[in-house]
């Protein structure tokens, strides 16, 4: 009887094997070649099953900017897929980038230059040429040119990045104006700010692929942090292959939250306060690790020892224990110990924090206290660790900088004593603060007033101010933008120039990676820009020339090129053309790098300076003498010395603490009985402003309500989908509530993204104001849903951390009634 | 050339003429010298014949203020910002299975194939999208010129031959969303001048007569 089975079958295979191996087979093979097993990277056409075109390049729908490759098929663009071969993202990407055709194709799209013909708001226009709209632009910006006052030309930018920022620096340098404006304050500044405190500044990664043991403080990582898709699924495959814990504190049940371990409901803006804890019961109960003690400073003196500087750390975070901090957050003292001490134990782990530990009263000492807790247990860059993160590194061509350079004091928030609108280090600016200070004055006003990829009456705080303010002419008496579609910004413009989406443009791109390798990643369009769309890096040097000077590259894809061409390691590989061709590339060979602050170094003939310990030669920093040796160590940013610095003497001369501390948040401390805290969250199918005009994104999160716990909203006989009033010092909005138990009790939660005036048909729900017209495309008949979300901003006030300047997106005080 | 032929010859011309005009009308912002030609009286005798009241202001307003007026109302109409009339195919075909509803949508490619397997190309300076309402329409233009020339020059299988390639482009791309198109133009246009431009184009179209 025939019996094919796993013995039999294994014996008939080792024999096959060795007639074949043998040549005992005289068999002319048809195939030739070799099986390639590539995950990704080919499409083909259901109707005619004929190969698409592939083409690499980047997605820019959040700033992770991971690679992708899009197919296109008869020039048009039918797919965007992850690209398999970059090391950063493993050939993954998130529902954004999926959905990043709607970016080119949705049928809102500016596709000409716009002149206003009405007055501000009334949205009358008139087509012009491009000729026309540069001459007109021209004529603003060449007379403030020529009075020698080209700081009067702001330019103020949303996402930019990589050279879509460096080309707009470039001809701004050439110009002469460094009023520029960014958006970082409303972003993460915070972050940046106590980085440049402590180690010296760098983004951070954090070691999923090596770590033991993660501890998340306000981090919504799995759905959308800066580095969203190269950190979230490699802590999803650490959690699932290893079993590495994941601790989240949060206020909400974020989706974060949900995949977590545990998910331990704090207060708000309690973070720092359990960190501190943390680290009170590490040293207290000798868990700390001494690797890393020398290499920080914690007090004025540079030379302790280690023993010194133990019972330095100890004796600053004496009075913050486990039972105070539970007072303070409502964490359980057992769970900040147990947490604290799993994490000490651990071979390897890592603290991540982002808005909500950061967009606070004094978000940059929460992010201190995180670096104190990882530097006590020795997991700075170190594998598993928080690691200064490898990204690529370009050359770029540069023009010679305009003889008279100036720019307007509007960039860092009000002069003055630390406060919410003064701030002692706003080293990435303080962007919310810019329309305050142009109403205000006193500092000057732009005459020209130049946005991108930026919405700024709808992105910062109190919105109502800036529109009354774009709606002056006096105060700002020409506004252009760059612009893919009108928005809550573009209706107030003088004039609107036609963007490109980032599917038909040239970019070198420098993410960094979330392994410690850095990837060098390449833009390219993949399709032609529709209509008369055009990309700012090619209206810049045809600017120039209308203003009297040239730009040492013609075109976007120029400086591109020219950019592979000089930057080494890609110019070797092949430059342009291999970018062209691969988009990614990466040094052979490459290792990941997790610094080298522990590395002795040869000082002999430099500098000592005895105040900080600093070896220099000729200026240039050399090495940090810690002990009877010298190290690397740490470097730039605000320290003064090679150390991880915990006093931070900057502080202190500022008046602020110079020890990473906690500080009860003022408003908070006075709210009244029924008040409540309005905090902000951030979900995954959205960036903040820029995805509304997207129909697959807006199906998928088109409304708000604010989250209220059930004990919340029975206090004020409020129950599920009830109509709610919530009232600020500064504004009402009326929105709906879903009660449920993933909010902690005494706060509100209400989602950025959706709630839109305008940003297209999905958007704004065909609510838009503008009057009349629409073509109430097919595929209108089909939107099932009729929320429209209510935008949240007009209630936060645009009050920052008082150090860095960051925007206090978390810490609003509000009543809420049934309405 | 006979009688019959001739007849022919001139019906393929004339459609050809009103194709190319209503192109122009749809292609961009009236010019100075388009008014000057519309405002002429036999055009006025013609839209009258037609029904078509494009007011008095039409005809008495200053040139330029009449010109400004209506780049204002094109621009309001046709390009936005923000909600308009979109004058491309794919954003209001109704076709099954999705893809509908935004620009370059299949449709645009499929418009596009139809246009370059009919031997043209679009030139490199046109900014706009294939689909475009003005574009089908030029399409149609030329494919009644070549009709007619292919009457004129005796070429009666060349002749038919482009009047099956029109109505088979009449049929799947203009018949489907131009009326439609039309329509909506009709009923929000401000200024008279492009609601009955839109009004002769729908009656135009779907008269069999002129197919």
């Amino acid at each position: 009887m025939y019996s094919l089975n796993r013995r039999n079958f294994m014996k008939l295979a080792a024999l096959s094997g060795a007639v074949v191996a043998a040549g005992a087979v005289d068999s002319r093979p048809a195939l030739a070649g070799t099986i390639k097993l590539e995950k990704g990277g080919r499409d083909f056409s259901p109707a005619t099953d004929k190969e698409r075109k592939a083409i690499p390049s980047a997605c820019w729908q959040c700033v992770t900017r991971d690679s992708i490759i899009g197919y296109v098929e008869d020039g048009r663009l039918v797919k965007i897929e992850g690209h398999p071969k970059s090391i950063r993202t493993l050939g993954k990407l998130c529902a954004k980038g999926q959905a990043g055709m709607d970016q080119a194709y949705f049928p809102d799209r500016i596709l000409y230059p716009l002149q206003r013909v009405g007055k501000r708001g009334e949205h009358k226009w008139k087509r012009i040429s491009w000729d026309a709209a540069l001459d007109l632009l021209a004529s603003k910006l060449k007379p403030l040119r020529d009075a020698g006052t080209p700081e009067l030309f702001m330019y103020q930018y949303g996402r930019h990045k990589a050279s879509q920022e460096a080309t707009m620096k470039d001809f701004m340098g050439a110009y002469g104006s460094g009023t520029i404006g960014n958006h970082t304050s409303i972003c993460e500044s915070a972050k940046w700010t106590a980085m440049e405190m402590t180690w010296g500044g760098g983004y951070d990664n954090w070691d999923f692929d090596r770590t033991d043991f993660v501890i998340n403080f306000g981090s919504n990582v799995f759905e959308c942090h800066t580095n969203h898709l190269p950190t979230s699924q490699r802590l999803i495959r650490a959690m699932v292959d290893r079993g590495v814990p994941l601790y989240t504190f949060d206020v909400r049940l974020s989706n974060t939250a949900a995949k977590s371990t545990e998910w331990i409901p704090i207060k708000v803006n309690t973070d720092g306060a359990v960190q501190l804890a943390m680290t009170n019961h590490i040293m207290n109960n000798n868990l700390y690790h001494k690797d890393f003690i020398k290499f920080m400073k914690v007090s004025a003196k540079y030379d302790q020892t280690d023993a010194e500087k133990i019972a330095e750390i100890k004796k600053r975070v004496a009075k913050y224990t486990p039972e105070w901090a539970e007072g303070v957050s409502d964490v359980p003292a057992s769970k900040i110990k147990q947490i604290a001490t799993d994490f000490a134990k651990a071979k390897s782990g890592v603290v991540i924090t982002y808005r909500g530990n950061l967009m606070h009263f004094d978000g940059a000492e929460n992010e201190r206290a995180s670096m104190l807790l990882m530097a006590v247990t020795n997991n700075l860059n170190k594998p598993g660790g928080r690691c200064k993160a490898a990204g690529g590194s370009w050359k770029a061509p540069s023009t010679p900088k305009a003889k008279v350079h100036k720019k307007l004091d509007i960039l860092d928030g009000f002069p003055g004593k630390p406060s919410d609108t003064s701030y002692a280090y706003p080293t990435h600016h303080a962007s919310h603060q810019v329309i305050p200070m142009i109403i205000d004055g006193s500092w000057g006003r732009p005459k020209v007033y130049w946005w991108s990829a930026y919405i700024p009456t709808y992105s910062n705080g109190n919105n109502n101010e800036a529109r009354k303010l774009f709606l002056d002419e006096k105060l700002m008496p020409f506004l252009v933008c760059t612009t893919i579609g009108y928005e809550e910004s573009s209706q107030y413009a003088d004039l609107i120039l036609p963007d490109v989406s980032y599917l038909e443009r040239w970019d070198w791109e420098d993410m960094p990676s979330a392994n410690q390798i850095g990837e060098w990643y390449f833009r390219q369009p993949l399709v032609k820009p529709l209509g008369e769309a055009r990309c700012q890096g090619d209206v810049f040097p045809e600017l120039a020339k209308r203003l009297g000077f040239e730009l040492t590259w013609s075109s976007k894809e120029d400086y591109v090129k020219q950019s592979c061409n000089m930057t080494p390691g890609v110019k070797e590989a092949g430059g342009f053309e291999y970018m062209k061709k691969h988009g990614v590339w990466v040094p052979p060979g490459a290792k990941p790098f997790f610094g080298n602050h522990d590395q002795e170094v040869d000082v002999s003939g430099a500098d000592l300076d005895e105040k900080t310990g600093v070896y220099s030669k000729g200026g240039k920093y050399v090495g940090q003498k810690i002990g009877d040796k010298a190290y690397a160590g740490f470097g730039g940013g605000m320290i003064r010395s090679g150390m991880c610095e915990f006093y931070q003497e900057a502080m202190v001369e500022k008046g602020l603490p110079a020890f990473p501390g906690y500080t009860p948040t003022p408003e908070h401390v006075a709210m009244e009985a029924d008040d409540l805290i309005l905090t902000t969250f951030k979900i995954a199918c959205h960036t903040h402003s820029r995805t509304a005009v997207s129909k697959l994104l807006s199906e998928m999160y088109h409304d708000n309500p604010g989250w209220m716990n059930p004990k919340t909203a029975a206090e004020r006989g409020i129950k599920n989908g009830d109509a709610i009033k919530v009232k600020s010092e500064i504004g009402e909005i009326t929105t709906h509530v879903k009660v449920t138990e993933g909010i902690i009790p005494g706060v509100i939660a209400i989602s950025h993204h959706v709630g839109r005036e305008h940003s297209g048909r999905w958007g704004s729900g065909m609510k838009s104001p503008v009057p009349g017209v629409h073509d109430d495309d097919p595929d209108l008949k089909l939107k099932w849903w009729d929320k429209n979300g209510v935008h949240p901003n007009v209630l936060i006030p645009n009050k920052g951390d008082r150090v860095s300047g960051t925007m206090r997106w978390m810490d609003t005080v509000v009543k809420v009634t049934k309405a | 050339m006979g009688t019959a032929r001739k007849k022919k010859a001139d019906t393929a011309m004339a459609r050809s003429h009103v194709y190319g005009l209503l192109a122009t009308i749809f292609r961009a912002e009236p010019t100075a010298a388009l008014l000057k030609e519309l405002k002429d009286p036999r055009f006025s005798g013609v839209f009258s014949d037609l029904g078509l009241d494009l007011g008095d202001e039409f005809h008495q307003k200053p040139e330029a203020e009449l010109v400004e007026e209506l780049a204002v109302e094109y621009t309001r109409l046709f390009i936005g910002p923000g909600p308009h009339v979109s004058p491309h195919e794919s954003v209001h075909k109704e076709v099954d299975g999705g893809g509908r509803g935004s620009l370059w949508g299949e449709d645009t490619v499929r418009v596009k194939k139809f246009i370059e397997t009919a031997g043209l190309e679009y030139e490199p300076d046109y900014t706009g999208i294939p689909d475009h309402v003005s574009v089908e329409l030029e399409f149609l233009q030329k494919l009644a010129d070549r009709e007619s020339t292919a009457w004129s020059e005796g070429d009666t299988e060349g002749a038919l031959y482009c009047r099956k390639i029109e109505k088979m482009f009449l049929e799947d791309h203009l018949s489907k969303w131009v009326p439609r198109f039309c329509d909506k133009v009709m009923a929000q246009a401000e200024l008279p001048f492009f609601g009955k431009m839109a009004k002769l184009t729908k009656g135009f179209i779907l008269n069999p007569a002129f197919r």
